[in-house]
């Protein structure tokens, strides 16, 4: 006996993400999903976003996904604000966060007077691409040392984000990469995609990356 | 490696399209679709799936991939086109902003329950 079927394998993973929607959405929350290699950066810019916001009067919270380690929330803990620890091996060691985490992780944060809550996600270029978790935006971070053709060989990440921050500006005279090429490689994934160049260690750029924020919450609201 | 997630996803999916009265055990086949764009590797998939089945209760079932092609649609010159590359780009005009019109998900597609038909008899009537 055959049955004919046409079903979304992921569609419980959605019905998760969409209830997170949900709950963001009645805690008034902006939520993005910050995607990108180990080591591109992604905690290293939260710590120096979120006092850019603070001092905006917009308060974060972060959901901090890891494999195992709580290396990085014990890095932004500094910061002061709620953050929790989402690590993945007791799902399965899963190499991306998924909406159930997300979901798990809600459980224990207050979003209460909480504008902006960064989901950081697991680092890597291939899976965390694949999953919504609820979020309003998903943003990745390809810093200028992993070179230009990280946009051909990783095209889903770059086709699904809003915005790609190429960060570790500060060192890109000592690289020998292509500026244009990796313009016009982000350009052939996804024309809307905006671009944003950033240094987190010498603030270059943060600011236009906190308008960028800004802009994008107004405009959700 | 999102392969273990997806194929508990499947076969989470596969268990809950079973009509009343269908055991998981008696599934022999199941059919996706996974989109071009969705970075799967089938020989992962596959070899998770194997490892997930039997803890799921459908120890003989068997995982049929079908890649789902990406296919574009250019909202300047209205083409429609397939991509060789990941290059979202209209082929005719060269605007940027194409649209996705399919390539990108995994759908379940098809079960097959035994219902004691030889190999040979299932094999010329492909689900």
């Amino acid at each position: 006996m055959d049955i004919p079927i046409i079903r979304d394998v992921l569609e419980e993973s959605n019905a998760r993400a969409e209830e997170n929607r949900a709950f963001f959405d009645r805690n008034n929350v902006f939520v993005i999903n910050l995607m990108g290699s180990p080591g591109s950066g992604k905690t290293t810019i939260l710590e120096h976003t979120i006092p850019i916001l603070r001092s905006r009067s917009l308060a974060s919270a972060v959901i901090e996904g890891d494999i195992t380690t709580t290396l990085d929330s014990d890095r932004l803990s500094a910061l002061d604000i709620p953050i929790v620890q989402a690590n993945t091996e007791p799902f399965g060691g899963d190499c991306h966060v998924g909406s159930h985490l997300v979901q798990a992780a809600l459980s224990h944060l207050n979003l209460k007077n909480i504008d902006i809550l960064f989901i950081e996600n697991i680092g890597n270029l291939v899976c965390p691409a694949e999953f919504y978790l609820g979020e309003d935006r998903k943003v990745v971070v390809l810093s200028l040392p992993e070179g230009e053709d990280k946009p051909l060989k990783y095209p889903l990440m770059f086709r699904e984000c809003q915005l790609c921050l190429l960060s570790k500006a500060d060192i890109e005279r000592h690289l020998d990469l292509d500026r244009e090429k990796l313009l016009f490689n982000l350009g052939q994934i996804n024309g809307a995609l905006d671009i944003l160049t950033i240094s987190a260690k010498t603030g270059a750029g943060l600011t236009d990356w906190v308008e960028w924020i800004i802009t994008q919450r107004q405009t959700q609201r | 490696m999102h392969e273990l997630f997806i194929a508990e996803s499947v076969v989470g999916s596969a268990k809950k399209s079973l009509p009343p009265g269908v055991e998981p055990e008696s599934v022999i086949e199941i059919h996706v679709q996974v989109g071009q764009l969705d970075a799967v590797v089938p020989e992962s998939l596959q070899f998770m799936f194997d490892a997930v089945k039997a803890s799921h209760g459908m120890p003989v079932a068997e995982l049929k991939i079908e890649t789902m092609a990406v296919r574009c649609r250019c909202p300047g010159c209205d083409l429609e086109f397939g991509l060789d590359l990941p290059v979202f780009v209209c082929p005719e005009c060269g605007d940027r902003h194409v649209e996705l019109l399919r390539g990108r998900g995994i759908f379940l597609n098809g079960i097959r329950i035994d219902d004691g038909k030889s190999m040979e008899e299932r094999e010329s009537t492909p689900l």
